[in-house]
């Protein structure tokens, strides 16, 4: 039997060889995709892995204050470590400040040896990028001498900017942050500057991720396995005629399946190393993946190989027990069981999970929150390709009862007849459509609610250096006392000099502490002469000579709106008594050249060492940087979902059309012109096409509200209107899809076809 | 090879296949109500009636296809009735034919594959299936129409196929339906001449249902289905 099913396989002539091609490009999509979730979990993973090394110690603005151990401790297993961000044209530049206490100190990855002080390591991106740069604009901030390069294995993607500072122990246990660490971290799922996308995150991302491209991807592959299905019921109702069993029909059946899963498991592994190459050139996270990152792993490929065709197997034995082959097979055609309203069950019932976590509050753990989320989701959408059926059904009915078109009236008896079929041919866009719009009701809602990144030009052309707690070296190990004027205590009037020289700064202006106020606060004040050359972070009254500002400083400026143009209130104060205070910022508005922007970096950061100047579109985009990270991959699942609902849909149109090659000549042969069919063939997809997408697209908005009341207590803001014309669009695509099979009708309908049936 | 479920020889003039009194409905709508026929070895029967009269009801019925509802079915002297599924396809396999109105061939499978199927699925080496299925060839007139598959062949020609399909296995019936609907006047009395000739020469008992007078000539006796009975009137006075 089994050389009977690959007989019937691969040398069925040219209808079995279309089944099979179809069958297997479905399954090899659904596997490619597969492999690449598989790769992308494991690349996000290595990534991250590489990244630990980099989240060692303390970090971030909760610095803690110069460590008080001894600089020269009796243990020769420590290392003095500080890492800092800086940024050169929009890129993030990491400086890992290092001091060995003693020939055993622990060595990052990708180095041979601790760099002395003043020699550092870079990483190969970063080097090419001195290289190739102006020193004023870049290389000026790293005075010491390179000694190599960091290898990859200390480097999160090819295109990461490290550098590796060597530093005396005893001055850089001195600066505020210095941690005395061990051994580095190999953990990656401790959070810290390096890391993209968090793990836990990225479980949940890939979780969601998964379940909305494969969804799509299994009914892809339940259409194209439907293919033809009249024909080979046809086929196996003649062979059981003849005195085939059931038990030899399931074993051909399961060959079929068998043979086509395997074919597009070895295609889709293949697809999957032909793209792969490609992959690597694509920005998932802002930092690509090296070559190797995204390998799905050897287990990977075996299960996929070997379980895609077990799985065909077993849903192939599934769906023949299901459906016995009678000898007479399609001679009896007996009108299926309307669907029930009960079909709305699993739909009601997601909806209702995510209402009660609105109402008693979400779990508490990552998994827990996975685990009622993704329950809440699949049920949703298995509740929507359930009910989808009925309400199918619903619209038939309600579309023929009103039919003044004999067209209108066949498609909704039609639809009416059995709206299985018919909603089949369009759940794969229906899926699409509700998880983008879950997605992009959230990312919408809680980039809405965070600010979003300053994408503005005076966001672009206005640096901020934090001066209020500069260290006390440079990176040559020497005291900023001897390579510039700068003071914890004043800003010398040479440095505003300095940097109102270079070409392209308009102005710039020192933020001081005010009086009293707590460290923590973002208040401060400036001086209106200096204000008046900076009018990107606003403007003073009329007549003040000083102005209280607030949010002026790294740590809460990306977080405000545009200051172009605000008018700040005025202080009561002279800019003499203004001197007399501490310095905690400085603001260089520039003309956004990256000539004018780096070199005003450069000598802030000479200025003050160890300190960094960002403008504020970097400062807000790092502050959004995971948001806009998961954006990107819901991007990318929204459109790979899409493209395969696509694929299905254009798959169940044409075998719809062909199956129907009979009842469509037996109407042309009756004197139905062919615009009627034309016309019924639209109106059979486009009716539940319409319905349902828009219910699934308020469906997914609904989930999404749901779940940001529950999880963050937010209000969903409605998508942009960008979003609304990708949806329209992707009906309108559908439609065309549909419309370009329509001639189809013609050929295949002739009422000759009839006759020779 | 599975074990064969009816053994008994059947000698000629004994009943081979039997209904007796047998209820079929589809849902709703009775097809048989009732019905009882004989048919002895050997002998050629045509079963005739209006449409809808339950006819083709009663072969698929005497042929194992459907199981009545009531009522019994034998085959040589045996109840085919209660046999399972597995029995059942194995019966059809082994000791009956078929020939229907639209030949019911396999599209993927060529002519004399189609033809060599029933000895496929019953285990029989494929080489040695093909040979069978190829000696039926010249005898039924479809010499060099072996390497084609029914969509490249003709009405006439896919209907002798299924004729030849129906006899490869030696049968002790062949059971047609409408064997003649889908073809001209010409190629259906090929068909019949064929299917005849072969049966009195191998003493095969062929049970035929049919609208066709022209058809029914062929047979030794003919039956009549009315309203899910078997009448002894002549068909004629069924249709007046």
């Amino acid at each position: 039997m089994i050389r009977l099913g690959l007989r019937l396989s691969l040398k069925g002539g040219k209808e079995a060889a279309v089944r099979l091609a179809v069958t297997s490009a479905a399954v090899a999509i659904g596997v490619c995709l597969l492999l690449t979730a598989f790769s992308g979990m494991h690349a996000f993973s290595a990534q991250n892995t590489r990244a630990a090394w980099l989240n060692s110690g303390n970090f971030g603005p909760q610095r803690r204050p110069p460590a008080t151990a001894n600089p020269n401790p009796s243990s020769t297993q420590t290392l003095w470590w500080l890492l800092d961000t800086d940024s050169f044209a929009d890129q993030t530049i990491f400086e890992a400040a290092v001091a060995a206490t003693g020939p055993n100190s622990p060595v990052p990855p990708g180095i041979p040896r601790l760099p002395g002080p003043g020699q550092y390591y870079a990483s190969p991106a970063l080097t090419r990028l001195i290289q190739s740069t102006p020193a004023a604009e870049l290389a000026n901030r790293f005075p010491g001498q390179q000694i190599g390069t960091i290898a990859q294995a200390g480097l999160p993607s090819p295109t990461s900017l490290i550098i590796v500072v060597g530093y005396d122990a005893q001055d850089l246990a001195k600066m505020p942050g210095a941690d005395q660490i061990g051994a580095f971290n190999t953990d990656p799922n401790v959070p810290g500057p390096a890391t993209g996308v968090h793990n836990d995150r990225l479980k949940i991302i890939l979780a969601v991720g998964v379940v909305a491209l494969l969804l799509p991807m299994l009914v892809f592959i339940a259409t194209a396995t439907r293919l033809a299905a009249a024909r080979r019921e046809q086929r196996f109702a003649a062979m059981r005629l003849v005195g085939a069993t059931p038990r030899q029909i399931t074993v051909i059946s399961t060959v079929e399946a068998c043979l086509a899963a395997l074919f597009g498991a070895l295609l889709g592994i293949g697809l999957f190393y032909g793209t792969h190459p490609a992959l690597t050139h694509i920005d998932f996270t802002g930092q690509r993946f090296a070559a190797g990152d995204l390998a799905p792993g050897l287990a990977a490929i075996v299960v996929v190989a070997l379980g895609v065709p077990v799985a065909a197997a077993i849903s192939a034995r599934i769906a023949m027990r299901r459906t016995q082959t009678s000898p007479l097979g399609v001679l009896r055609r007996v009108t299926p069981p309307s669907p029930r309203a009960y079909r709305l069950a699993p739909l009601v019932l997601g909806l209702a999970e995510l209402v009660y976590f609105v109402a008693f509050g979400h779990p508490s753990t990552t998994g827990g929150q996975i685990l009622a989320y993704c329950s809440g989701a699949v049920l949703i959408i298995v509740g929507l390709l359930i009910a989808g059926p009925w309400i199918t059904m619903v619209g038939a009915r309600a579309v023929a009862g009103h039919a003044r078109r004999p067209s209108t009236l066949l498609a909704g008896r039609r639809l009416a007849d059995n709206p299985r079929a018919a909603f089949r041919t369009i759940s794969g866009l229906i899926i699409a459509l509700f998880v983008a719009s879950a997605t992009v009701g959230v990312l919408t809602t809680i980039l809405s609610y965070r600010g979003t990144v300053k994408t503005d030009s005076s966001a672009r052309q206005t640096l901020i250096a934090d001066i209020s707690h500069p260290d006390l070296i440079g990176i040559n190990g020497q005291a900023p006392a001897q390579t510039s004027a700068a003071t914890n205590d004043a800003v010398p009037p040479a440095l505003l000099g300095e940097l109102t020289a270079i070409p392209g700064v308009h102005g710039a202006s020192v933020v001081y502490t005010e009086p009293g106020s707590n460290p923590d606060s973002s208040l401060g004040l400036v001086a209106c002469s200096q204000l008046a050359r900076t009018p990107a972070i606003g403007t003073c009254p009329a007549g003040a000579q000083v102005a209280e500002v607030s949010g002026l400083d790294p740590f809460s400026s990306g977080q405000q709106p545009s200051l172009s143009g605000h008018l700040w209130p005025p202080a009561t104060m002279t800019t003499d008594q203004l001197a007399e205070l501490s310095p905690r910022a400085i603001v260089v508005q520039t003309n956004g050249s990256t000539v004018s922007l780096e070199q005003a970096r450069t000598t802030l950061e000479l200025a003050f060492p160890g300190q960094t100047a960002s403008t504020l579109s970097e400062i807000s985009a790092n502050a959004q940087r995971t948001i806009t990270e998961m954006q990107q991959i819901a991007k990318i699942v929204i459109v790979a979902s899409l493209v395969i609902a696509g694929c299905s849909l254009a798959v169940s149109v044409v075998a719809g059309i062909t199956e129907r090659k009979r009842p469509f000549s037996l109407l042309r042969l009756a004197g139905t012109p062919l615009r009627v069919l034309r016309r019924m063939v639209l109106l059979e997809a486009a009716v539940p096409l319409v319905v349902i997408a828009v219910l699934s697209t308020a469906l997914g908005l609904l989930a999404a509200a749901l779940f940001l009341h529950a999880q963050l207590d937010y209000t969903l803001k409605s998508p942009g209107a960008g979003y609304y014309i990708l949806v329209a669009a992707a009906i309108t695509t559908s439609l065309a899809i549909i419309a370009t099979t329509v001639p189809l009708i013609h050929r295949i309908a002739g009422p000759d076809i009839a006759r020779n049936e | 090879m599975n074990q064969h479920p009816i053994e008994a020889a059947s000698h000629p003039g004994e009943a081979l296949v039997e209904a007796r009194d047998i209820y079929v409905s589809f849902g709703a709508t009775p097809a048989l109500r009732g019905a009882s026929v004989t048919v002895a070895s050997g002998e050629i029967v045509a079963i005739m009636g209006p449409s809808g009269s339950g006819k083709s009801t009663l072969l698929h019925c005497l042929a194992g296809i459907l199981v009545p509802d009531r009522g019994e079915v034998m085959f040589a002297g045996k109840p085919i009735h209660g046999l399972g599924e597995n029995e059942r396809s194995t019966l059809r396999r082994e000791r009956f034919g078929f020939v229907f109105q639209f030949g019911q061939l396999v599209p993927e499978l060529t002519a004399e594959e189609n033809v060599a199927l029933p000895l496929l699925l019953g285990g029989t080496r494929r080489a040695a299936a093909l040979e069978q299925a190829r000696q039926w060839f010249d005898e039924l007139g479809l010499t060099g129409l072996g390497g084609r598959r029914s969509g490249e062949l003709s009405g006439g020609e896919a209907q002798r196929v299924a004729l030849a399909r129906g006899l490869v296995t030696r049968p002790d019936v062949v059971f047609a339906d409408e064997p003649t609907g889908s073809l001209d006047s010409l190629n259906g009395e090929r068909v019949m001449n064929l299917l005849v000739g072969v049966a009195r020469q191998h003493g095969t008992t062929v049970v035929v249902v049919t609208h066709a007078p022209r058809v029914a000539a062929y047979a030794d006796r003919e039956v009549v289905v009315r309203d899910g009975k078997v009448t002894s009137a002549p068909m004629e006075a069924v249709l007046t």
